[in-house]
């Protein structure tokens, strides 16, 4: 049980800079996830913490005491690796119970942690099979419980449910999150699926070649994005992001050619680019009002809601409606959207504040 | 997929071709060790496909046994050139695969580049005739002439290369994140070769030690060289055997052969299961 920090860490391979003079601090019993896309230095992150691979610079901390120098075992930390990493000429019980028995815990000890931790993850009837006889549900259920037998000071999963069906991926990830608040341990969780990071973290840090780009909590990142970059990595269907003029002499501000029109005053000085949720954006039958039509290009009806995009000039744009909406293809319609739901972005992609 | 008639016949064909050319002088060799001397010999009355009285007497002669008066007993039987090829070749092997396997093991994970590798294995690209020269006066200077113990050696050289070059590919090709895994749970370096990496290797192992093996088994040139009558191995000991009056023995020989032949069989059949791909089956997600 303890924090975790990164001062001012350097890894280089090569000439690529996987992490790039990073600092944090991940709280004690944060469920805290890594996200970005691949090779944006979120394994790498994880490699060092484990002690796998060295800094070049930089220091890092668990639980306040530095470790950058030392191996992995005096870590404590447990791991579950992106391909899980089983061994495969040992039966599960044996890949669970090997954490234990290297510690050299009494048997008693050991057989009581690995019922326990077989049962919170229901692998109790299969664990006498080696893992070339698993599903790759039970394999990767076998990896967690590898990690979860022990007590360490964090766990750290690398995307260990990434090979599994939506279904059970859904599922596993609940599972995780209840788990996790159970034990109070820090969890350090990398994810390359920003609804599997929205959904589980108490906090994350979105990665960009090797730098963090934001930590908040998923709701801050998705409700106020630092930047461009950090904005369209997150949310399904992703933000619209436009690019818009400003009409001085009607002080309005235009977006998709003119199908979105704003005061002027709600806009800062030096937007460039105009960030839409999907879900901001409300669809009304085209009455000839003050804006001009955008049409309907291809309409998903998803069950619960339903996701149309839209074509206004050059732009397409995708607006989220709950329900099954009575909308056809080519049909015009009128856009409105509130100018609090809007995200501005100045020419370097960093969020600029609204003005309301 | 339905494949023509001529197609399959021709397919056939081809396969019992293969087989022929491979078995027949095997059949042969099994054949001859069970002839009778007048069967054999060059004054013998006609060639035979299978033996007309089958007889044992082959083996027993090679064992020290008067047989037929035509041929004098033998004043050194196999006994003693059949324990010798066992001893160097088993010995050799050793060698070579454990200093193979550590040389292999220690290159995968933490060497760098490609020199050291190649240059392991380019010693195999001399003729062995270029380095067996210096090699006996080496040997006669350390007083491993004519020993066992000598040719296990000089087998251990020789074959360290392949045990080296087979043992890198399986390490090469086990994933990192394994050892990885045992490391963090707590493993030293050490534990986790010995605990992990090595009864993951059995099969590959197995494999490579039986290639070795059979390499060392197989060696007529080394051992003429470095051997002169105490240790002299099976291949070196079945050249010598013919006599004034009937010349080449070659029931004699054949008896021997297929007695040389046995070790390879049962090595292949005992490690056939472990010969299958699929080492890390079920460690990863795929």
């Amino acid at each position: 049980m303890a924090e975790i920090a990164f001062r001012n860490v350097t890894k280089r391979f090569g000439d690529t800079v996987a992490v790039n003079d990073t600092s944090f601090t991940i709280a004690d019993n944060e469920f805290f996830c890594f996200f970005g896309p691949p090779s944006s230095g979120k394994t790498t992150i994880l490699r060092l913490i484990l002690g796998l691979e060295t800094p070049d610079s930089g220091e890092i901390l668990i639980g306040g005491r530095p470790v950058t120098h030392t191996s992995p075992a005096e870590r404590n930390v447990a791991m579950v690796f992106q391909n899980l990493a089983l061994f495969p000429h040992m039966t599960a019980r044996d890949n669970v119970r090997f954490p234990l028995v290297e510690r050299k815990l009494p048997e008693a000890q050991i057989a009581a942690r690995v019922a326990a931790v077989a049962e919170k993850l229901h692998i109790g009837h299969i664990l006498h099979k080696p893992p070339a006889q698993l599903s790759g549900g039970e394999r990767q259920r076998v990896a967690i419980a590898r990690a979860l037998v022990r007590d360490p000071a964090a766990y750290l999963m690398d995307d260990p449910i990434s090979a599994l069906d939506a279904r059970l991926r859904e599922e596993t990830r609940v599972e995780l999150k209840r788990i996790q608040r159970e034990l109070g341990h820090t969890l350090l969780y990398v994810t390359h699926d920003q609804e599997e990071a929205m959904s589980v973290a108490d906090r994350m840090a979105i990665l960009e070649r090797g730098a963090i780009r934001q930590i908040a909590t998923p709701r801050e990142i998705y409700e106020r994005p630092a930047s461009r970059y950090v904005a369209g990595l997150v949310g399904a269907p992703a933000i619209n992001l436009l690019k818009g003029s400003a009409d001085r002499a009607a002080g309005l501000y235009d977006l998709a050619d003119g199908a979105i029109r704003l005061p002027l005053a709600a806009v800062p000085g030096e937007a460039v680019e105009v960030g839409v949720r999907p879900e901001a954006i409300r669809i009304a039958p085209f009455s000839g009002s003050s804006t001009k039509p955008a049409t309907i290009w291809e309409v998903e009806p998803l069950g619960g809601f339903t996701v149309v995009t839209l074509s206004a000039g050059a732009d397409r744009l995708r607006v989220m409606l709950r329900g099954q909406p009575r909308l056809t293809a080519d049909e015009k319609v009128e856009l409105s959207v509130d100018p609090a739901a809007l995200h501005f972005f100045a020419a370097d992609g960093t969020a600029l504040a609204g003005r309301q | 997929m339905r494949r023509s008639l001529p197609f399959e016949l021709f397919r056939y064909a081809m396969i019992a071709l293969a087989l022929a050319l491979t078995l027949i002088p095997i059949l042969w060799m099994a054949s001859m060790a069970f002839k009778p001397i007048a069967e054999w010999s060059a004054s013998g009355a006609d060639l035979t496909w299978w033996p007309k009285a089958p007889t044992l007497d082959n083996f027993r002669y090679i064992f020290g046994e008067q047989t037929t008066a035509l041929i004098a007993t033998l004043d050194r039987t196999a006994t003693k050139p059949i324990l010798a090829s066992l001893l160097a070749a088993v010995f050799g092997t050793l060698i070579a695969m454990s200093a193979g396997t550590a040389a292999a093991y220690g290159l995968s994970r933490f060497g760098s580049g490609q020199n050291l590798p190649l240059a392991l294995t380019q010693l195999r690209l001399f003729p062995p005739m270029a380095v067996m020269i210096p090699v006996m006066i080496m040997w006669a200077f350390l007083g491993l002439i004519d020993s066992w113990w000598g040719l296990a050696l000089i087998y251990g050289i020789v074959t360290l290369p392949f045990a080296f070059w087979l043992m890198k590919t399986f390490f090469d090709e086990m994933p990192k994140e394994i050892e990885e895994a045992a490391l963090v749970e707590g493993c030293s370096r050490f534990r986790v070769f010995m605990k992990i990496t090595l009864p993951m290797m059995r099969a590959p192992l197995a494999s490579s030690a039986m290639f070795v093996f059979i390499l060392n088994w197989s060696d007529y040139l080394i051992g003429l060289l470095l051997t002169t009558k105490e240790w002299v191995t099976i291949p070196v000991y079945m050249a010598s055997l013919s006599s004034s009056m009937t010349g080449q023995l070659y029931g004699a020989k054949a008896a021997l052969g297929l007695i040389a032949a046995i070790p390879p069989v049962i090595l292949g059949i005992a490690i056939q299961k472990h010969l299958v791909r699929g080492l890390t089956f079920g460690a990863l997600k795929q």
